[in-house]
Formats: C-alpha cells, sequence, structure tokens
C-alpha cells in the first residue's frame, strides 16, 4: 500500500494544526530561516544547488541553478518573486499550502529572499484564491508583528517586506515573463527572452520567479539539508512533490509523495481506483497540457525523467483520470476551447490555430467530422508547436496530437458518414 | 570582430545586435513583420524563423529560433532556405491568411503590402480554412488615418510606436486570442502629429492615410528622393506622382535627419504643389494698372528698357526674398544685385526659430521655421536681422527698383508698404500671392518638387531636393530665371545647371569650402565648417 511521504504536509497533516505563528513555531517553525541567516547567501544557493530540486510550476527546471544564473552587482535591486497562480487545470497543490501552511511557505520564502538579496517580495496569487489570500495575509501581517519580516528580517540586518498582488484571472500571466509584465501593472502577455529574467525581469532588475511549492521546499532543504532531500526522491529527480489528483478516483485530492512513485499506485492505491467501478480510459499525468497516457501506460514511475521517457511530462503533478464513460473528444473540445481563451494572442500561430482548432473540433461535437478535417486538426496543432513564443501553444497542441493519437476511434465515430 | 554565417556568408556583428538586424544590415533578407529596427523586438510574428544549424559549439538549436530576437554566437551558422525553414514560413503565411479579408482589390496597400509579397514568395497558395473570418468593421480615429481592423496582422507595430516613439500612448492591443485588436482608447482620435508613419510602418493595408486613400494604386506611382520642405528640419522622402500629380510624400529613412519619420504637416504640404487655381502660368507684365499675359522674350525686353529708363543706381534696388529659396537661388539673386547694379540689398526675414525640447527624438522633427533654407540664406551673407531693421533703413531712401522672391512678409508688414512705392517689381514665384498685387512684373517660378536645389537646414546639414514632375510649360526654375534677368540686363552667366552653380558657390564660399554637389548625395552632408 503506498504511503505519503510527509515533509511539505507534515504539519498539515497533524490533526488539530493551525497553521498560524504559534502552532508553526510549536512544530519547529523558523528554525531553517535561523540556520539560513547564519550562512551566507552563496551558501544557501549552494545548498539549493547541490539538492537539486527542480521547479514544481511545471517546466521542472532546477531551482539552485535558475537562482546561480542571477546577474550580480548590477547596481539595481534584485527580485525573487512567487508564482501562485496556480492555473494550469487540474493542478490545486499552492492553494493547499497557502491555505493551510502557509508560514512554512513564508519561511522558504524568507531564505529564498535572503539568499538572492531581494528586499520586497512580491506572491502573484491568482485571483480566484480569496480564502488563500485571506489566510497568507495573515500570516504575513503574524510575521510582521513578531519582527520576521520589516526593517531588519528577525533581528539580522536584512530588511524584507512582503507584498501580494492578486492575479485577474488570466491563465497565461502564469507564464512568469507575462507575471512580470503584469505584475508591472501592463497587459499581461509572455515576454520574449533574451533577455531572460535573471538579467533583466521584473522592472528590469534581475529576477528569478518561482513556484509556490518549490520555495516551501527550500525551507525542508535547509532544514534537513541538501542529501537528505534527495534520497526522498530518484537520482535527478529529488524530494518530495505535492500532487493533484483529480477526475474519476474514489479519493481524489493532494498528496505528497516521494518523486519516482509508480503512477498507477498512485491512483489505485491512494486514489482508492476508479469510481463506481468503472474501467480507466486515460490518465492525464501532469495538468491539461500534458499528453494523455492510456491505461496501458501507467505502470510507470512518477517523476520528471520517466514521463519523458514515454513522451509526456509531469508538469505541476496534477494527475487526471478519466473513466470509460469519457468522451474525449468532447473533453478535447473543452481543454482546446480553455487554450484559446486563453491564449494572449500576440504570437500568430497561437492566436489563429488555437481558434481554428477549437473551430475544427466543435465541428466533431457536432458530429461534422471527416477524415480531411482529422488531418487538418493535426496539421494545424502540429504548426502551432514549437513555433510559438510562450508555451501555451504547445499547451494546447499536445493534448491534441496525442488524444488524436491515442483514441483515433473515437474521432472516427463523430465522422459526419460515421 | 565576431562573424557568424548566414546560408554560409560571413557575417561581422557587434555585441548585442540580433541576428535580423545583422542580416538586414549586411544586405541579406529575412522576411519578418513584427520586427522594426525603430522599435523594441517582440517577436511575435514569428515570420523570421531560422534553422540555426550550430549555435557556435557544434551543437544545433533545439527548434526554429526567431532571428529577430536572437543574439548571433561567433561561428554561429545558420540556414534561412532548407525545407524545416520554407515549411514553418508557410505555415506563419497560413495562419496569418486564416482571419484576413484578402480584399486586396480595395486595399491601399495593395502594391506596396508584405502580406501580399510574402503570400506569394513564401506561402503555400492556399488554405483549408473553412470558417467565416473574424469580422471587426473600419474605425475612423483620428485627423489623418483610417484603422481597418480586419486587415489587422497584429503585428503591433502602431501599438509599439504610440508608446515608444511618441510617448502618446493613444493606441493600444485590445481583447486576447483571435479577437485580439488595436485600437485607439475609449474611442478617443488620435491626436499625434506623426499618424502618417503608423502607416508605413503598418506593414499590411490596416492603417492607412486619409491624405492618400482611393486616390492611386501604388504601384502607379514613380518615385524621386527629395526632402520635405515644411520646415527646417528638412526630413527626407520620396515624392511620389502619377502622370504629373503628386499623391504623397514619404519619409526616407536618414539617420541623420529624420530616422524613420516625418511629421503629418509636411505630409499634406504636396497640396500647394497640386495646386493648380492660384498658379502664376505665364510671365505678366502690368500695363496700364493690369496685368497682362507676356512671353518670356517680351517679359525681359520690358524690363531691359524699363531699368534702363529710369537709370537705377547702387542705392535704389534691393532684393527681397523668403527662405524657401535654394542656396543656387539665392547665389544668383545675389550675383544679379551685385554684377547688374554692384549692390549687395539682398535681404530676408530673419526669425528665431524654436523646436520642442522633447525626450522623444520625433518631436525635435518638427521646427518653428517653417521654411526648409533659413541656414542657407544665412551661410550664403543674404542680410537679415528679426527686426527687418536694416532693410527698412534700405527702403527709406528712394528705391525705384525691388526684386522679390516667393512670398517673404505679408501684407500686414511695414516692408510691403515701402517695398510698394518702388517704381519697379519685379516678383518670381508660383502663386498668386500678395505680392502680386502690387507687382508690375510677374515671372513663374518652379515649385520645390519641380526643381533641383540644395538647402541647408537647421543642424547645417546641405540636402538635395529634385524635380519629380513636371513644371506649366511655361513655368522655369528660378534659378534660370535669375541668370536670364542677368543675362538680358547685360551680364554674363553660364550655368548649365544647379549642380554648376552649387559647385560655383562652394568655391567661392568659405563655409561651403570643398564640398561638391555629388557630395551632397541623396543622403546630404554636413557643412565642412561646422
Ligand atoms: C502558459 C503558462 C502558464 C503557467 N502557469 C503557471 C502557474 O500557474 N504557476 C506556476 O508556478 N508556474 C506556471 N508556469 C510556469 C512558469 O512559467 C515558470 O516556469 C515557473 O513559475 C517557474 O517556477 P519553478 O522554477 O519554481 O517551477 C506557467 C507556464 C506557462 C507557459
Ligand atoms: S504562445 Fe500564445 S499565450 Fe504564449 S505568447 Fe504566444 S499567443 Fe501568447
Ligand atoms: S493588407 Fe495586403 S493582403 Fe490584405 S487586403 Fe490589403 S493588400 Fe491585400
Ligand atoms: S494595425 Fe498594422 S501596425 Fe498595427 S498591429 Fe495591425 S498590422 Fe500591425
Ligand atoms: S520579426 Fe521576428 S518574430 Fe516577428
Amino acid at each position: 500500500m503506498l504511503q505519503e511521504t510527509l515533509v511539505l504536509f507534515k504539519n498539515v497533516r497533524k490533526p488539530g494544526y493551525k497553521g498560524n505563528l504559534a502552532s508553526y513555531k510549536a512544530e519547529g517553525g523558523y528554525s531553517a530561516l535561523k540556520k539560513a541567516l547564519k550562512m551566507t547567501p552563496e551558501e544557501i544557493v549552494s545548498i539549493v544547488k547541490e539538492s537539486n530540486v527542480r521547479g514544481r510550476g511545471g517546466a521542472g527546471f532546477p531551482t539552485g541553478l535558475k537562482w546561480s544564473f542571477m546577474a550580480k552587482n548590477t547596481g539595481k535591486p534584485s527580485y525573487l518573486i512567487v508564482n501562485a497562480d496556480e492555473g494550469e487545470p487540474g493542478t490545486f497543490k499552492d492553494r493547499e499550502i497557502m491555505l493551510k501552511d502557509p508560514h512554512m511557505f513564508l519561511e522558504g520564502y524568507m531564505i529564498g529572499c535572503y539568499a538572492l538579496g531581494c528586499h520586497h517580495g512580491y506572491i502573484y496569487v491568482r485571483g480566484e484564491f480569496v480564502p488563500a489570500m485571506k489566510q497568507l495575509q495573515k500570516a504575513i501581517d503574524e510575521c510582521y508583528e513578531a519582527g520576521l519580516l520589516g526593517p531588519s528580517m528577525w533581528g539580522s540586518k536584512f530588511p524584507l517586506d512582503m507584498t501580494i498582488h492578486p492575479g485577474a484571472g488570466a491563465y497565461v500571466c502564469g507564464e512568469e515573463t507575462a507575471l512580470l509584465d503584469s505584475l508591472e501593472g501592463k497587459r499581461g502577455q509572455p515576454r520574449t527572452k533574451p533577455p531572460f529574467p535573471a538579467v533583466a525581469g521584473f522592472n528590469g532588475c534581475p529576477t528569478s520567479v518561482n513556484n509556490v511549492e518549490t520555495i516551501t521546499a527550500v525551507t525542508s532543504i535547509i532544514n534537513d539539508g541538501a542529501e537528505a532531500f534527495k534520497e526522498l526522491g530518484t537520482p535527478n529527480n529529488s524530494g518530495t512533490h505535492l500532487v493533484s489528483l483529480s477526475g474519476h478516483v474514489n479519493k481524489p485530492g493532494v498528496y505528497e509523495l516521494r518523486m519516482g512513485v509508480s503512477l498507477k499506485d498512485i491512483i489505485y492505491d491512494l486514489g482508492g481506483g476508479i469510481k463506481n467501478g468503472k474501467k480507466l480510459k486515460g490518465v492525464i499525468p501532469g495538468g491539461s497540457s500534458t499528453p494523455v497516457l492510456l491505461p496501458e501506460e501507467i505502470d510507470i514511475p512518477y517523476d520528471f525523467d520517466s514521463l519523458m521517457k514515454v513522451k509526456s511530462m509531469m508538469g505541476s503533478s496534477a494527475i487526471m483520470v478519466f473513466d470509460e464513460d469519457t468522451d474525449v473528444v468532447k473533453l478535447l473540445h473543452r481543454m482546446v476551447r480553455f487554450y484559446n481563451h486563453e491564449s494572449c494572442g500576440q504570437c500568430t500561430p497561437c492566436r489563429e490555430g488555437t481558434h481554428w482548432s477549437s473551430m475544427i473540433l466543435r465541428d466533431f461535437v457536432y458530429k461534422q467530422g471527416s477524415a480531411a478535417k482529422l488531418d487538418r486538426l493535426k496539421r494545424v496543432s502540429g504548426n502551432i508547436l514549437g513555433a510559438t513564443l510562450c508555451a501555451l501553444g504547445d499547451a494546447c497542441a499536445m493534448p491534441i496530437l496525442s488524444f488524436i493519437e491515442k483514441y483515433p476511434e473515437e474521432f472516427r465515430a463523430y465522422f459526419a458518414d460515421a | 570582430m565576431p562573424t557568424f554565417y548566414l546560408d554560409d556568408n560571413p557575417i561581422e556583428f557587434e555585441p548585442g545586435e540580433k541576428v535580423l538586424a545583422a542580416a538586414l544590415r549586411s544586405g541579406f533578407h529575412i522576411p519578418h513583420y513584427c520586427y522594426h529596427p525603430a522599435l523594441s523586438i517582440v517577436a511575435t510574428c514569428r515570420m523570421c524563423l531560422v534553422d540555426v544549424v550550430d549555435m557556435g559549439n557544434g551543437r544545433p538549436a533545439p527548434k526554429l529560433m526567431t532571428s529577430c530576437s536572437m543574439d548571433p554566437a561567433d561561428g554561429m551558422k545558420i540556414e534561412t532556405k532548407n525545407e524545416k525553414v520554407k515549411e514553418a514560413r508557410e505555415l506563419v503565411m497560413e495562419f496569418l491568411l486564416v482571419n484576413h479579408p484578402l480584399d486586396c482589390p480595395i486595399c491601399d496597400q495593395a502594391g506596396e503590402c508584405t502580406l501580399q509579397d510574402f503570400s506569394f514568395e513564401y506561402g503555400s497558395g492556399s488554405s483549408e480554412m473553412e470558417y467565416s473570418k473574424r469580422v471587426y468593421g473600419w474605425r475612423d480615429i483620428g485627423t489623418f488615418v483610417m484603422l481597418e481592423r480586419n486587415r489587422c496582422i497584429h503585428c503591433t507595430r502602431c501599438h509599439r510606436f504610440t508608446t515608444e516613439v511618441t510617448g502618446t500612448h493613444e493606441f493600444g492591443t485590445f481583447n486576447r486570442s483571435h479577437q485580439l485588436t488595436v485600437d485607439t482608447f475609449t474611442d478617443r482620435p488620435m491626436t499625434n502629429k506623426f499618424q502618417g508613419n503608423m502607416a508605413d510602418i503598418c506593414p499590411v493595408g490596416c492603417i492607412t492615410e486619409r491624405e492618400f486613400r482611393f486616390k492611386r494604386r501604388a504601384w502607379k506611382l514613380q518615385k524621386t528622393n527629395s526632402i520635405c520642405t515644411h520646415c527646417s528640419t528638412g526630413c527626407n522622402i520620396t515624392v511620389e506622382q502619377d502622370q504629373n500629380t503628386v499623391f504623397r510624400l514619404k519619409p526616407r529613412e536618414n539617420q541623420e535627419v529624420n530616422q524613420w519619420w516625418m511629421c503629418d504637416d509636411g505630409r499634406v504640404s504636396l497640396r500647394q504643389f497640386n495646386n493648380k487655381k492660384n498658379r502664376i502660368m505665364q510671365p505678366m507684365g502690368r500695363v496700364q494698372g493690369t496685368l497682362v499675359k507676356a512671353s518670356w522674350e517680351q517679359i525681359y525686353e520690358a524690363i531691359k528698357d524699363k531699368v534702363k529708363q529710369l537709370a537705377v543706381k547702387k542705392d535704389e534696388v534691393v532684393a527681397i526674398t523668403d527662405t524657401h529659396a535654394s542656396n543656387e537661388e539665392l547665389f544668383l539673386l545675389k550675383k544679379l544685385l551685385h554684377d547688374v547694379f554692384s549692390s549687395e540689398h539682398v535681404f530676408f526675414p530673419l526669425r528665431l526659430w524654436a523646436q520642442p525640447d522633447s525626450p522623444n527624438f520625433i518631436d525635435t522633427l518638427i521646427t518653428t521655421d517653417k521654411s526648409p533654407n533659413t541656414a542657407g540664406a544665412i551661410a550664403l551673407g543674404i542680410k537679415g536681422n528679426e527686426d527687418d531693421s536694416a532693410l527698412k533703413q534700405v527702403l527709406s531712401e528712394k528705391t525705384k527698383l525691388a526684386f522679390v522672391l516667393g512670398n517673404p512678409l505679408g501684407k500686414e508688414s511695414e516692408i510691403y508698404d515701402l517695398v510698394s512705392k518702388a517704381d519697379l517689381i519685379i516678383c518670381i514665384g508660383t502663386v498668386l500671392n500678395e505680392w502680386a498685387e502690387r507687382a508690375d512684373v510677374l515671372l513663374p517660378g518652379s515649385t520645390p518638387v519641380e526643381k533641383e536645389g540644395t538647402f541647408i537646414n537647421k543642424n547645417h546639414r546641405v540636402q538635395k531636393i529634385n524635380a519629380a514632375v513636371k513644371a506649366p510649360r511655361h513655368a522655369k526654375a528660378d534659378w534660370l530665371i535669375l541668370q536670364e534677368l542677368i543675362q538680358s540686363l547685360g551680364k554674363q552667366s553660364t550655368f548649365q545647371s544647379t549642380s554648376e552653380i552649387f559647385n560655383s558657390l562652394a568655391t567661392t564660399l568659405e563655409t561651403f569650402q570643398g564640398l561638391t554637389f555629388e557630395d551632397v548625395g541623396d543622403l546630404g552632408c554636413s557643412l565642412p565648417a561646422t
């Protein structure tokens, strides 16, 4: 029987844990910050690098490496900005952290700010997460009161302020450069790179944007050391991660797991199997943008590299399960409409291609499909793939291509002459 | 210098320069829409994709890269003609046309539209799009341009122009996804004085000039390099005409003068060139109070006789010119007074001028001096002061003969009345202005689009106008009129062309030392002495 491994959720899972400063401190909270303040910023960056933690926002980029890219001695302020936009359909783990153990996240954030020399942190929170923002603001207020934040972070010479910035509902603002534009008060659109945020990010200053969970993991990395963190996972995929399990399973929810446990076990042990005794039809393994897996493909370790091997991705660790009654054509149509609606529209293939794709899929839904239209859909989405400025275009194209490849019969059933 | 290779052609680059910019500088073309050298890089149209087969470290790039935003590396090898790139361009073209109306037959841009051109060159020629296209409808957005949003390809050049070049922020990008569009904010009209440039940089027929709208197909226009004569900046332009009518003036890139731009007032200055109503079409002389037409021979003969009869002495002659006159004309005007009358009484109204002090370069194009050659008049030693006191001084003595070139100082000025007292007033110009009321002789000259000549702009740059259209049958180039006056008044002048005059004045005058007409060229050149 697969069990959770509790690191980030070690407090959350304790009955009666309140998530306020007192209860967090009672569990030994802010010891990592204390430790960190005795180290030099460089030492912290190198521990994070050593831990090999990879970004939990979706791309899986090694966090320590990202931090080490930060331009130094620029004479400008540096920024560490937290991405709490959590927009990828199927993902709902950052919200859990902010709601239930905001201090564990804030501690990691303070350590990160100290390591990168950031004196004003911004947390860009998905606008719909009103309770989470309230909880987070309460925790920030507690920190100011306790002297953890403010002109001298916990008695150190390091001033640190923190501001929550609510998003306005655009999925694309989760893309880190669009997030920065939005934070600067502009229309949220991804920027072209170079320059990378590490050189010119927020207000043109060196910036690192990290996911809530990534930042929270920093707390445990500093607490327990890089080695301990690495041991929790598989080589190159270290640590535990929060998995958002949803869809037709008996026990959906957020689970904390070591990297590399079996995907099948996650669904059948923790998730309690498929609802109503139905048969499994498919699994979207890492948020709606990742290529779908068939039931026979899910007996694999659940980590970044293993999913790459089966030509999918772990993304934001959001597993969406659907059963035999699911109409995959309608499902795909719904997803493509989402990406079409959320496309910022600035680059040609995404702007025109996501809409065109959704129009073709609508024909299928209305039973007006044809072999020619199916080919066209493949061609159109294939043309978006790799041709766009940000990954949203790919995020729309990948599921289309994988659904057509894995469920060709279902599309044929929607041909006009079927 | 570090070097990268574009289809095996070595291109040296400055650090910081992007691949596309370096390629264009070196004369290689990579198709592009959103990139414009004056604007920030957004890399959104995806037309400039290239295949980096070697990033300079032996490894290829994982996917096609946008050359407008890519930093080159030493030894980098880039292919722009292989199948992968060809296919990618075809795809971008297809996407761009999915919602494009393709109403080329009624589109002003047709013939100079990069969407047409690139479709032809890089497109597949077919589309599988079978749904109804996006429709926005046209919008009246201001004094100078029209917005036909259906044709927009969303390159955002217009938006970036108003934020980065004019700083006026009237234009924005609205909506998202396939409903993305550009427009002004809350239906407000545009107010900037440079809207025509938006029509220029818009790669398609989405933003078009009102002045030019539906007047002529672009491919019929003949273009002549020249400069705008509407103010002392002298923006470099092309004069575009068909069948002897000027249809538009377009800016011509000159980094030293106007970069890529010109102002809207300069563009509409073409109206005066097409003005046939008010034009002096033939030499005229006053006979018993009324102006009557005459031939050039008759008029020169009459002038000769009258001057003889008046026995004009050195101090009884004066010439007044405006600063629309070219250096060559001013030179001959001086020569006329000097050689024939031994007089140096050549005057112009010198006026203080100003230009906006602005962080935006484009604002500094507009000056209060609405003539092209104030600096030329000064360089040629034409006399002038701000209150015209020197001229008044001369006119306070008996003046028998006055030459008036162009339209200096109107009716309301004291000078006008003083000059009016002269026994013989000879005016050279193109239109029947206030001076025509008093003129005894009217000689039909040429407009700036009908003649050649040099001007000196506010920054002491010598620049050239060229003849783009033919002057009316009986009109002549002003320099020729002046030369013929010299000849008919008994002195020698045998210049064959403006270039000869320029070369001659450049050797006579200190300021021009060493300069030749050829040096001035299409882009002009700075005065050696400054
Ligand atoms: C369209 C799009 C949406 C994204 N949305 C989110 C998001 O909601 N939350 C997030 O953490 N990362 C999101 N990302 C990934 C971010 O761009 C970025 O990689 C991440 O914030 C980096 O943090 P990490 O290194 O800690 O993973 C998104 C990326 C794209 C292309
Ligand atoms: S891929 Fe889509 S969302 Fe991303 S920048 Fe381009 S148009 Fe915007
Ligand atoms: S913008 Fe170009 S392609 Fe479009 S209608 Fe006008 S000329 Fe034709
Ligand atoms: S109006 Fe013209 S310049 Fe502006 S975005 Fe559209 S195509 Fe580009
Ligand atoms: S010119 Fe490079 S993407 Fe538009």
